[in-house]
This record gives structure tokens, sequence and C-alpha cells, in this order.
């Protein structure tokens, strides 16, 4: 499974890539998960992912995000905040499992 | 307190995100992003030129001229690049052709300087009017331009190929009427009339520039960027893109008087933020992050375990969201005022000289003494001033932190002690 990670700089998500992958390894899923930043995010979006996690402080450029990746029927959904931390790993994942399910 | 939450929620926000997410602003801002690595790389010369160590930097002034000339050709031509990336991405915003955009804005900019004669060489452009200072210049040309291509597409002002004709050629016909409208204009405005168009745009900005430099001018942007945060909106993105063009005029004239041997003007550039007040991330977190090592509670003390590196990185959204700081009452009080009150001991050590005022621009993501010592061209009361902010933020976070702390053990929500998280 593919998955996207957008935040501002690309920077606090590559923690909580960290984190998803970790927690699902628990699991035994395997996971290709990249942090883009906010710039990066309408181009990379084309290169066929699964979903688009965006980081909770920039929730409010979700239209944004949504219009770019509405060409490549790509699902967007905002990470909660309490998923985006080192120790939210757990929560991120129940999210997209409820998002795939 | 949850009352104020509710009213951030409700007025603050969404102006705020509607001014980031403004089409001009929003070009603007991934305009100028585009050209930071410029910025840095031009400004690693500037480290050159002027080295932190006294014994390396008599040996390099003889060269200075030579090693400036990176800086000059990359930040010192800031204002001439950021209009081509500004238009670019306003002309993609409106699904118009963006090199087009990016070649007519820059086109458009260049037209308010006229050039000066150089004698037995012939003409040259002055660089001061392509540099940072310009910045307002740039911005201002580049949406005339992008207005007015669009203005021709709308009113279909465009010369349209045959079909068959390749679509790069067919392209740049479009942009031939365009270009037809907007450089006479600005010639005949300019050069005939003789209206100084540059320096009108720059006056205009004058106020904004020198309130910028102000101590409420500092304190205004750290305000709104704590209480965006701690709603948990990137508050630097959304106001830098308003103010960062601001940032790099105040940046641009420390960089001037730098290069030419003279006392640094500014306070309020970037790095004065970055450095000095947002130490750890926004809401100068490292001390929260400093006092959660020592946490009685285990999950507080594991997140802060895992938050210490992205800390000294100032990266502080583990924090915002682990602890959470984002619409916690109990913290929200330390999170405001930690940042205003070195806010406030930065600017008036700077006031009265006791600390250099930053004009070199380096990655955000260096430990704040490093990037303060560099920033400041090798101060080493800028270590000692980062070391004692970071003390003040300790002590005002600690009284809450520690009020925290009991609520979640009464709570039982203080968690177990986890595994180690790398």
């Amino acid at each position: 499974m593919k998955i996207l990670i957008v935040c501002s700089g690309g920077m606090s998500s590559a923690i909580v890539v960290k984190a998803i992958e970790k927690e699902a390894a628990k699991t035994g899923l395997v996971m290709d998960i990249k942090s883009v930043g906010t710039g990066e995010f309408a181009e990379e979006i084309k290169n066929g992912w699964d979903i688009a996690l965006v980081a909770p402080q920039v929730r409010h450029r979700l239209a944004f995000f949504q219009e770019a990746a509405s060409g490549c029927n790509v699902p967007v959904v905002v990470i909660p905040p309490q998923g985006y931390s080192p120790m939210g790993g757990a929560i991120v994942l129940a999210e997209i499992k409820k998002l795939l399910s | 307190m949850y009352k104020l939450f509710e009213l951030l929620d409700k007025y603050l926000i969404p102006m705020m995100t509607k001014l980031s997410e403004q089409r001009h602003l929003r070009a603007v801002r991934d305009g100028i992003v585009s050209t930071i690595p410029l910025i840095i790389v031009g400004s690693f010369f500037l480290i050159i030129a002027f080295p932190p160590l006294p014994g390396i930097a008599a040996l390099v002034k003889p060269y200075i001229g030579k090693i400036l000339l990176p800086y000059r050709l990359t930040m010192g031509l800031m204002a001439l690049y950021a209009s081509h990336s500004i238009g670019y991405h306003l002309a993609k915003s409106y699904k118009l052709d963006g090199v087009s955009g990016g070649v007519l804005a820059m086109a458009a900019f260049l037209m308010t300087s006229v050039p000066v004669t150089y004698e037995g060489r012939g003409l040259a452009l002055l660089m001061e009017n392509l540099g940072g200072g310009s910045m307002f210049v740039a911005i201002v040309m580049a949406i005339f331009a992008v207005e007015v291509m669009r203005f021709a597409k709308t009113r279909k002002l465009t010369i349209t190929m045959p079909e068959g004709v390749p679509d790069s050629v067919a392209r740049s016909f479009e942009a031939l009427i365009p270009t037809a409208i907007i450089i006479p204009i600005v010639w005949l405005i300019r050069d005939l009339v003789g209206f100084d168009i540059h320096h009108f745009i720059l006056g205009l900005f004058q106020p904004l520039v020198r309130a910028g430099n102000t101590l409420t001018g500092i304190l205004v942007p750290i305000i709104i960027i704590s209480l965006l945060w701690a709603t948990g909106i990137h508050g630097d993105s959304v106001v830098g893109s308003v103010a960062r063009p601001m940032w790099l005029v105040l940046l641009d004239q420390n960089i001037a008087a730098a290069a030419a041997g003279q006392p640094i003007p500014n306070i309020g550039p970037e790095p004065f933020f970055q450095w000095f007040v947002w130490i750890g991330g926004s809401g100068a977190t490292i001390g929260l992050v400093l006092l959660m090592l020592l946490s009685k509670a285990p999950y507080l003390k594991s997140l802060g375990k895992a938050s210490l590196l992205p800390a000294i990185c100032n990266i502080n959204e583990p924090v915002i969201f682990g602890v959470p700081v984002m619409l916690n009452p109990l913290l929200f009080v330390p999170f405001l005022l930690s940042p205003i009150t070195i806010g406030i001991t930065t600017y008036f050590s700077m006031q009265f000289g006791l600390v250099s005022k930053p004009f070199i621009l380096v990655p955000w993501t260096l430990p704040a003494p490093v990037g303060a010592y560099l920033a400041t061209g090798g101060d080493w009361r800028a270590i000692v001033l980062v070391l004692v902010n970071i003390t003040i933020v300790t002590a005002l976070y600690y009284p809450f932190l520690k009020a925290y702390e009991r609520k979640l053990i009464r709570e039982g929500a203080a968690g177990e002690f986890e595994e180690e998280i790398k």
C-alpha cells in the first residue's frame, strides 16, 4: 500500500512516517509511506498513491490538496491531531484501516 | 479558556487562512519559497566573507569583494528571481501558461528600472533595484503582468493559432497581446510621463517595513503565530506568507550594511524570530520538552525523549499534537507568554547593543545557539542570549506543566512507561 503524507515542509511528517511504519510492522503490514511538503504535493500525488494524509497543522489547506488529488482519484484525509506525534502511530494506522474497509 | 479557543476557531483561523489562501498572497509565498535555496547558498558566502573567527576574518579581508560575488548575484538579485517565480505561480493558479507569466512578470519588473550609462561600457542596470529591498516592486509588477494576461485571456484578446501548430509555439503567441499591453504601459508611465513606479511602490510599503522593525511589529506576528499554533494550525506558514516580503526587505538592508562595513540597522528580519524566539519550534517549546524529560508522568516522559531531537532542530509538531499543546487551556498560557517574553528580552538586548542584530539566513533546522551565532555573524553573546531565553521559557512552562502532569495522573491518563521510542 502506498501512502503519501503532506505537511508544511515535509519535516514533521517524516517523524510520523516512522511511527506509522513501526506500528504497521507489528501487524505485519507492509507500507510504502512518503512525506512531502505542501509545495511538492500537487506533483507527487500524480505518481500513483493509494491514500493521501494531511498533517493537522496544514488542514486549512485541505481544499487545495483535495483539488490536486481529484484528478487521480486518491482519497485525501486529515490525520487526527492526537495521531500526529511519535506516539500516535496506532491512531493513524486505525484511520488508514478505516479508510480501506 | 475553551471559549477563547472557540472564538479563535470562529474568527481568527478562518480570517488568517483565507488571507494565506488568497490567490495573490499564495503566489507570493510560493514564489519566494522557490528562491530560498538561492538565499541560503548566497548567505553561505556571507558567512565566509564575515567569518565568526577574528583570525580568519583578517585573513579573508582582502578577498571580500570576490567572496561576496556569489551572494550579490543570488540574494543580491532576489527581487528579480522572485518576480519570475511569483508570476509563474500566479499564472498557474489561473491555469495560464506558467512560463509566460514568469517571463512577463520579470519584464514588467525590469521595465520599472531605468538603466544608467556606464562610461565606456554602455548601459547598466543598478543591482540595488533588483535586490531583496525591491521585493514589493517585484510583487506588484508580477501581479500586474499576470492580471493583464488573464484580462487578455478572458476578453479573448489572444492570437489563436490554427490546429496543428505545436502547443509550445501556440502558447508563446498567446502571450503576445498581453506583452504588447504590459510593456508599453510601463514604458509610458515610467519613461514618457516620468513617474517613478519603482520608488513609488517602495514608498507605499515603507511604513509597513518600518513597522516591522518596532517592538509592536515584532509582537504582533509572535502573538498571531502562537494563537494559530494553539489551535493546531501552522502559524508560521500562514503569517509568513504575509510578512515574509517585509522580513526580506529588513534582511536586505542589514546585509547591505554588513557588506559596506556599517552598523546593522534592523532588529526584526526573520532570523530574529527563528533563533531567539521560536527556540525548539513555535511557542519556544524547548522549555516544555526539557521539563518533560524529567516528568513524573510516564507518557510525558517518553514523549519528551522522542521529541528532544526534533526540538533541537526546531520541529515541534510532536509536542503540539502529542502532549498536546493544541487546545490545552493549561499549556496555552506559557505557550503564548514564553515567546512574547523572550521576544521582548531579545528586542531590548539588540536595541541596547548587548547582542548583534541578525543579518544572515541559515537553515532553520540548526540548533538555536548555532543558528543564532551564525545569523549574527559570529557573536558569542547571541549564544548567551539564547541560553538565557531557554532558561526563561523553561521557568515559564514549569508551573503549568506540573499542573498538567498532576491532572493527567489524577485522571489516570499519565500512561505506563512505554517502550523506548527512537
